[in-house]
């Protein structure tokens, strides 16, 4: 089964993207930090990960960088509530990121892509 | 003062420390009930929404199980904190999503407690619940309670009023705007911001009549949320009017045109108007941040540099010597230093 | 009317003067912290009401909302320059610039900054420098993208208002933050502070302070405050309660009657441009940021435009607290002689009508209550001995008097713990609370005296006009989590 991995801090738009993820059939990991992450999914390959930027103890673009280096994955999206162009054009200049969200958050946008990769 | 009067002032200090003892202790103890139970709410609510906005077809999720559930967790009209941490909830949710998940929400909203609180704060004598109540009718799109809410955007208190505003701009969208010139009191930054926001989240096309029927006032705060809506819906055609206040007598007013016109590239005539204008502006750290948008904006003019170099202020001329420098006037700069300071070098570091 | 010295002192005038100085100073002072517990309550809960209608999460998601830039300058913290870097990094602000100004450091700060953060040199030929300070050597911005927000200015040593000096020159934005490069700023401190310039109505907010707190034994991750702990030795606890009582009751008090003469150094936002205007910090004094904040008032004043200093109740800042006395001394002595130099090269608002209520109200506040607050205590510790030996003294009523006036102290305190119990979540737990609660019962044993020493050896030395610089804070350093 296809893997997905959310790290969000805001426990609402977590269970609203897990649910997305679940219904989408994809294997969910969701968590508030990715201090959570435990050692077993570490070393998983994640189809996608959709993750927050605004995460204690780090900057935004470290903390990409830092998933980027840390976790193999396929697709990188971004959900954030930091989400004016500056931090977008910061973040893309960064590389390998696959979608930028920025709240009001159009879930179908997700979903399509979700469904997009399945095909 | 003797010892008998001095005794019973030390009865009550005595008996002032142990009230404070015993606040102290009831304040701990609430907040470590009141913080699982605002837990509790907040994962029931987080579980419910994701559920109802995916709801599985297998195990779907009724709007009765989902009223079962909120009054489970406390959710209650006799409980008016827990009901204002659900709505407070509810608003969050709602900002964070767009598309057709916003719609599904506000259908959800509109058969889920609370009903018809917010209304009854706005009658309350108290500015925070009033301000709290206009916030949450706009925000939970209640457009019937419009011409309540109209009432208070004039109000004294400065919350209520602005939670009035917005609501004008939630509700009537580019119209609103035509009430700018009459509005009785000053708008604060966050005021224009939060007008900016609502005006570009609900109504993102653009009706340029409303914006153009109030060019023409004199309040400061009306140029610079009109000079922000320019700049936020990228009106190209509009780009006059921030043009016109670069050099604006109120300070305010050139400091939001210079931050706008960035956003913006300009024709060679549009230009040339802003290098006119440059000379009018009094302060040297604004026209240093104009300067910075000129050369970032247009093609090199040595003539208006080399004017500038020669001018009175000392970090405009360092900063105009930098760009000569950097773009092949190395010897204007030199010639310039050397006039100033003619047995010293210049130094570069 | 007395024919001699002998019969002066002997007819009670001097007894009775005494008493009533005494009684009427303590009187006022009294009042005046009854205020500001009245006061302090009434700003706490109006800020946690505004804050309602203008949350963090409704300010990072916003645009056009000002600029900042934190100013951070360094000397010799190449120990520990790497972490405090990153967690100043770690700030969420959507418009943040980090400006680190290494002043003249003589370890190898510089040289571990280039290596972590691939730094690299630009050209610092066209600096241009409205406050003057000592010359910049070289300007460093980092190669790679996830650090592009830090800027590195080294520069000559000056001290530390130069180097703040010199980042505010350097910077760009609306806003300016100053700090210390080893303070722990909590995430959303920014957030939190800039909500008075997005609210600012008819008067200006000239500076902005947050509450600052002890953290000394505390556990800290990735430069984040991870664990807050009460420190373990009595100098730095009883400064817990010391500094929650002057933020919450005193700092909140003052401005919400917009008062406010002092943000501290350690933590407070100014518009640059009235920064520039007044010339930055001066360099000249060790009491900076009093002396900093005062001018930009005068500076108001002089314009005739209305302005607001303004404070947060809540605690943004942590920071290390002198762990024993002998430093806790220093940095009293330095303080006191900042007030000095401050009241001495303001001296021209004292009761002056022009600065209306700071010149009428204020400025004379610290001058008797804050100035004069160690001499008076002096001079009482003289009196009673004094007193004491002439058998002045009815010591079954001075000691109940004593007494009462300890609960009084014990009552405010009590207070202020309380208020911050019921609206922050630092200390949750009984044990923490009943740890507070002694320490300041103990407060007057064991810490007032040492503090009152320290001040009065630092009028000593303006007094004698002895040269002392800042002295040396050794710090201990927090505890790093490993896990």
């Amino acid at each position: 089964m296809k893997k997905v991995l959310v790290i969000q801090e805001d426990l609402i738009i977590l269970k609203i993207l897990e649910r997305l993820v679940s219904l989408n059939n994809y294997e969910c990991k969701a968590i508030p930090s990715l201090s959570d992450l435990s050692i077993e999914d570490q070393e998983s390959n994640f189809n996608f990960i959709i993750t927050d930027i605004l995460f204690e103890g780090i900057a935004p673009l470290q903390f990409v960088a830092q998933v980027q280096e840390i976790l193999t994955h396929e697709n990188l999206l971004i959900v954030t509530s930091m989400g004016q162009d500056k931090i977008k054009q910061e973040i893309f200049a960064l590389s390998g990121i696959s979608g930028f969200y920025a709240v009001p958050i159009d879930l179908d946008e997700i979903d399509a892509t979700l469904k997009a990769y399945n095909e | 003062m003797n010892e008998i009067s001095l005794l019973f002032f030390i009865k009550i200090l005595v008996l002032l420390l142990v009230v404070c003892w015993i606040s102290i202790g009831v304040s701990m103890f609430y907040r470590r009930i009141r913080t699982s139970r605002l837990a509790l709410i907040e994962a029931t609510f987080a579980d419910l929404v994701s559920r109802y906005l995916y709801n599985d077809p297998a195990n779907p999720l009724s709007v009765q199980q989902i009223n079962d559930r909120l009054k489970k967790t406390g959710i209650r009209p006799a409980n008016r904190n827990n009901v204002q941490y659900l709505i407070s909830l509810m608003i969050r949710t709602q900002r964070s999503i767009s598309g057709s998940n916003f719609t599904k929400l506000q259908k959800l909203y509109g058969m889920i407690p609370p009903y018809g609180v917010s209304i009854k704060k706005i009658s309350s004598w108290n500015w925070y619940r009033q301000a709290r109540g206009i916030r949450e009718i706009y925000e939970m799109n209640q457009v019937h309670y419009l011409d309540e809410v109209l009432k208070y955007r004039n109000d004294k208190n400065i919350y209520v009023r602005r939670e009035a505003q917005i609501a004008m701009v939630v509700f009537l969208g580019w119209e609103s705007l035509r009430f700018l010139p009459y509005l009785k009191w000053n708008m604060t930054l966050w005021q224009q911001i939060k007008v900016v926001e609502k005006l570009y989240d609900f109504y993102p096309q653009p009706d340029l009549k409303w914006l153009q029927k109030v060019y023409g006032t004199e309040r400061s705060f009306a140029k610079r949320l009109l000079m922000r809506i320019i700049r936020k819906f990228e009106l190209q055609s509009e780009v006059e009017f921030i043009m016109k206040h670069l050099a604006d007598e109120d300070y305010e007013v050139r400091e939001t045109a210079i931050y706008c016109i960035n956003t913006f590239s300009v024709s060679s005539a549009s230009m040339a108007y802003i290098k006119n204008e440059y000379d009018k502006i009094p302060d040297a750290t604004q026209k240093l941040q104009l300067m910075n948008y000129i050369y970032e904006n247009s093609n090199m003019d040595p003539e208006f540099y080399l004017e500038k170099l020669y001018g009175p202020n000392e970090d405009i001329k360092l900063n105009v010597a930098q760009i000569l420098w950097n773009n092949g006037y190395k010897e204007k700069v030199q010639e310039f230093y050397m006039q100033q300071f003619p047995k010293s070098s210049l130094y570069v570091g | 009317m007395w024919d001699s010295v002998e019969n002066f002192f002997g007819s009670g005038i001097v007894y009775d003067l005494t008493n009533y100085f005494f009684f009427t100073y303590g009187i006022i002072l009294l009042c005046l912290y009854f205020a500001g517990v009245l006061l302090a309550s009434r700003a706490i809960r109006r800020t946690k009401r505004r804050a309602t209608f203008l949350q963090v999460g409704d300010i990072v998601s916003a645009t056009d909302i000002p600029s900042v830039t934190l100013v951070a300058p360094a000397f010799n913290e190449g120990l520990t320059i790497i972490e405090n870097v990153k967690s100043l990094l770690s700030i969420q602000y959507p418009y943040y610039e980090l400006i680190l100004v290494n002043d003249g450091s003589k370890d190898d700060s510089m040289e571990k900054l280039i290596r972590e953060f691939d730094l690299e040199q630009h050209d610092a030929s066209f600096i241009s420098q409205p406050i003057p300070t000592a010359s910049v050597r070289h300007i460093y911005r980092s190669k790679n993208k996830k650090y592009t927000h830090l800027t590195v200015i080294d520069k000559n040593n000056g001290g530390r208002a130069d180097a703040l000096n010199t980042g505010i020159n350097f910077a760009t934005t609306e806003l300016v933050v100053c700090t210390d490069a080893d303070c722990i700023i909590e995430q959303d401190a920014l957030l939190k502070m800039v909500r008075p310039y997005l609210e600012e109505n008819k008067e200006e907010i000239i500076a902005c302070g947050g509450g600052i707190g002890i953290a000394n034994d505390s556990i800290v991750k990735n430069g984040v405050l991870k664990e807050l702990r009460l420190p373990n030795s009595i100098v730095p606890m009883v400064q817990v309660v010391e500094y929650i009582r002057a933020f919450l009751l005193g700092r909140m008090a003052w401005g919400e009657v917009n008062g406010l003469m002092l943000v501290s150094g350690a933590f407070g936002m100014y518009p640059r441009k009235r920064l520039l205007e007044v010339g930055g910090f001066d360099n000249k004094t060790v009491g900076e940021d009093l002396e900093l904040c005062i001018r930009l008032r005068t500076h108001m004043e002089n314009l005739g435009k209305p302005y607001k200093v303004v404070y947060l109740p809540e605690t943004l800042c942590w920071t290390e607290g002198p762990p024993d006395y002998s430093i806790l001394v220093k940095q009293r002595d330095r303080w006191a002689r900042g007030l000095w130099e401050t009241m001495s090269i303001n001296k021209k608002l004292f009761f002056n009508p022009k600065y209306r209520f700071m010149g009428l109200f204020y400025y004379p506040y610290w001058l008797f209550f804050e100035f004069g607050a160690p001499l008076v205590e002096f001079f009482g510790l003289i009196c009673i001995i004094a007193f004491g030996l002439f058998g002045w003294i009815n010591w079954p009523v001075a000691i109940l008097l004593f007494f009462a006036i300890y609960l009084l102290g014990c009552i405010f305190s009590t207070a202020a713990i309380f208020m911050y119990v019921k609206s922050f979540d630092h200390y949750t737990r009984p044990k923490q609370i009943i740890e507070l609660l002694l320490a300041a019962y103990l407060e007057p044993f064991v810490y007032h005296p040492v503090i009152v020493f320290g001040q009065m050896k630092g009028y000593y030395k303006k007094l004698f006009g002895i040269k002392s610089g800042w002295g040396t804070m050794t710090r201990k350093g927090f505890k790093v989590s490993e896990t």
